[in-house]
């Protein structure tokens, strides 16, 4: 008997769609963020876990900006000299550090024949040193690295076909690199890189083509080093590792006393508003791990009061469906049904609507997570995560699936009790002579 | 059992209390109803007719005296077992019909088989039977909105009979049609009353006195036989 008064609740509720779809809507809303919460933490959760095992954990970018406790990187003044870097190196806790200067290009050519010329838009190129490849854990897929002074580059594997499948780059290969100033330098293919698949590191895309400072890069063009007379070569920003993981705040702050000091070049390159900034990666995570905890309060705090006004909607839709059905129940009753079966025809169509929500919340908080994720992704780059790599996927924990839905049922029943013991209650003769 | 009478109402009162004032809706009433009698009570409005039936059909409870239905005494039966007692004994028909709207006729009158806790093959065997002897076949899978005032009255028959009670009780039946189908719903209890049917006729209208064995007219909460 309980199935077929189930039956009878879902059939009451067919005949009343649009009722049953606006009452389900707040615990929709409240099951979907509960599972986005959920997913999303999840998400951050395995990122941060996945980073420190496959990335390097030592890494740090070091570059000016606003200090504090909360520092910002800016890529606008161009302060570090070689001097700097090879100083740094020296430095008791750093392991390695290279500097990254861009190197805007305007185009690539490859020599097809006499007055023969294929062209590639510009690519990321970055000046840099070997010491780069073990900061940032790139690995050679053959050749060697450049050698500084010569016209050596180093491309990344996605680059060898950009000029047609039928023309790939390998070592040996011979290109022309057009610079936006319009200077074109020749360059030899000494080295490629293995594919990385689509990291990038942050506010560094991944690099394409990376090259030693000389010949490629110079400090004159898309500069401001202004008061700097003589020809130096200076860079935006340098990566550096420490010596080991207990070492990492030992290194960094090394290099912040080093910089600050009257011995840096960059020290007297650097604008009076602007700090030195070293960020480390522990800092990028302990940043992303804030910024979750900030989603996660909005998001629990939106969800809960979802879940409570769908509660009470719940309560107020079912109330209103039990005086409007008041004769039908006097009727039920007249025909020998027991308050029992009114308390559960009542209860019942709550608990459906309570599953419905909870399962539709569920379906459409694992399909917002991907949103909630894609957010993070692009938060994670404002934060000046130079080093670090790949972007967060969405993870499950399905285990909340269940639990959000059983929160569903239970909402259901909690919000269908009231109404229908009000129901079950009812005076027989009362309400059957109710209009 | 040697007993004869469907309904043995015996001294009964029944007072509604609002704050100081007292009313008497049925005051020491005694009536006894034989098994397959065909009984109208008639009276005005607030005579105490409706009161009446609502504690012979187990909706109400007397405030003093006895009620048994068919050698049962109903009096102190808690809300369960009144509500057994229903669902077994007691078959009702109002002036409104009182079908549940979103319910096809035909499960309309299956529901009381559904409180009872009879298996659905059972239930469907009985309410399609039941359709039938209403004359209603075709429309059995329609909903009341679709169906005349009389055909509803006629599921509604049907629904009274669907647990096979001994007793019916029809309030107004007739209230809410217009005479034509009146005379049909009537002629309709007539039959169930020849199948052996105790029914009970709450009515304004003296001319459906002529179905019926036997009349008792009431006033002011007491009943007077006619002869």
């Amino acid at each position: 008997m309980m199935g077929d008064i189930f039956i009878m609740s879902l059939d009451a509720m067919k005949s009343y769609k649009v009722r049953t779809f606006l009452t389900l809507i707040g615990v929709i809303i409240g099951i979907a963020s509960v599972i986005m919460v959920t997913s999303a933490g999840d998400s951050v959760s395995y990122y941060i876990a996945e980073q420190w095992n496959i990335f390097n954990p030592t890494g740090m970018v070091i570059g000016t900006g606003t200090g504090g406790d909360v520092p910002q990187l800016s890529i606008r003044s161009i302060v570090f000299t070689t001097t700097d870097v090879e100083n740094i190196d020296k430095l008791p806790h750093v392991k390695n550090v290279a500097p990254i200067g861009v190197v805007p290009i305007k185009k690539l050519s490859l020599r097809e024949g006499f007055l023969q010329w294929q062209d590639t838009p510009g690519e990321t190129m970055y000046a840099t040193t070997p010491a780069l490849l073990e900061i940032l854990n790139l690995k050679l897929d053959k050749g060697k690295m450049f050698t500084e002074g010569q016209n050596e580059i180093v491309i990344s594997k996605s680059l060898t076909t950009a000029f047609g499948a039928d023309k790939t780059l390998d070592v040996g290969s011979i290109i022309y690199i057009q610079r936006i100033d319009q200077v074109t330098l020749k360059a030899k293919v000494v080295g490629i890189l293995k594919d990385e698949g689509t990291r990038s590191y942050g506010q560094i895309a991944a690099p394409s083509i990376l090259c030693p400072s000389k010949p490629y890069y110079s400090t004159y063009f898309g500069s401001n080093v202004g008061t700097v007379l003589r020809r130096v070569t200076a860079f935006t920003f340098l990566l550096a590792e420490a010596t080991d993981t207990a070492h990492v705040e030992d290194a960094q702050q090394e290099i912040l006393k080093y910089l600050d000091s009257g011995q840096s070049d960059a020290k007297n390159y650097i604008d009076k508003s602007s700090d030195f900034v070293v960020i480390t990666q522990q800092y990028i995570l302990v940043r992303i791990e804030q910024v979750m905890s900030v989603v996660k309060t909005y998001i629990t705090a939106i969800a809960l009061i979802s879940l409570l006004i769908g509660a009470i909607g719940i309560a107020n839709i079912m109330f209103a469906t039990v005086t409007e059905r008041t004769r039908e129940i006097g009727t039920m009753m007249a025909i020998g049904a027991k308050r029992r079966d009114i308390l559960q025809l009542f209860l019942y169509q709550s608990t459906i609507i309570g599953l419905l929500g909870g399962l539709i919340g569920v379906i459409l908080g694992a399909s917002g997570s991907i949103v909630v994720v894609d957010l993070l992704n692009k938060n994670i780059q404002s934060l000046g995560g130079a080093i670090a790599t790949g972007s967060i996927q969405v993870s499950y924990s399905y285990e909340w699936f269940f639990v959000a839905t059983i929160v569903g049922i239970l909402i259901g029943i909690a919000s269908g009790v009231l109404p229908a013991r009000k129901a079950a209650t009812m005076d027989p003769v009362e309400a059957l002579r109710y209009e | 059992m040697a007993n004869n009478y469907a309904i043995e109402i015996l001294s009964v009162s029944k007072i509604y209390r609002t704050g100081k004032t007292e009313f008497k809706a049925l005051n020491n009433v005694t009536l006894k109803i034989k098994k397959g009698e065909f009984i109208a009570i008639m009276g005005p409005s607030g005579s105490g007719k409706s009161t009446l039936m609502n504690i012979i059909g187990c909706l109400d409870r007397a405030t003093s005296g006895r009620v048994i239905i068919e050698g049962e005494d109903i009096s102190g039966l808690n809300d369960n077992r009144l509500a057994d007692i229903r669902s077994r004994k007691v078959g009702f028909i109002f002036q409104k019909f009182n079908l549940v709207a979103t319910m096809t006729a035909q499960k309309n009158v299956a529901l009381p088989m559904v409180f009872r806790g009879i298996a659905k093959s059972a239930r469907d065997d009985q309410a399609i039977e039941l359709v039938k002897k209403v004359g209603l076949t075709q429309w059995a899978t329609h909903r009341p909105n679709e169906l005349s005032g009389g055909q509803q009255q006629r599921v509604a028959i049907a629904r009274a009979l669907s647990n096979n009670p001994s007793i019916i009780l029809a309030d107004e039946p007739t209230g809410n049609l217009d005479s034509k189908t009146g005379v049909q719903i009537m002629e309709l209890l007539s039959a169930l009353n020849k199948e052996g049917k105790t029914i009970l006729l709450v009515t304004h209208a003296l001319n459906l006195t002529k179905y019926t064995s036997r009349v008792v007219t009431m006033q002011d909460g007491e009943v007077h036989e006619d002869v």
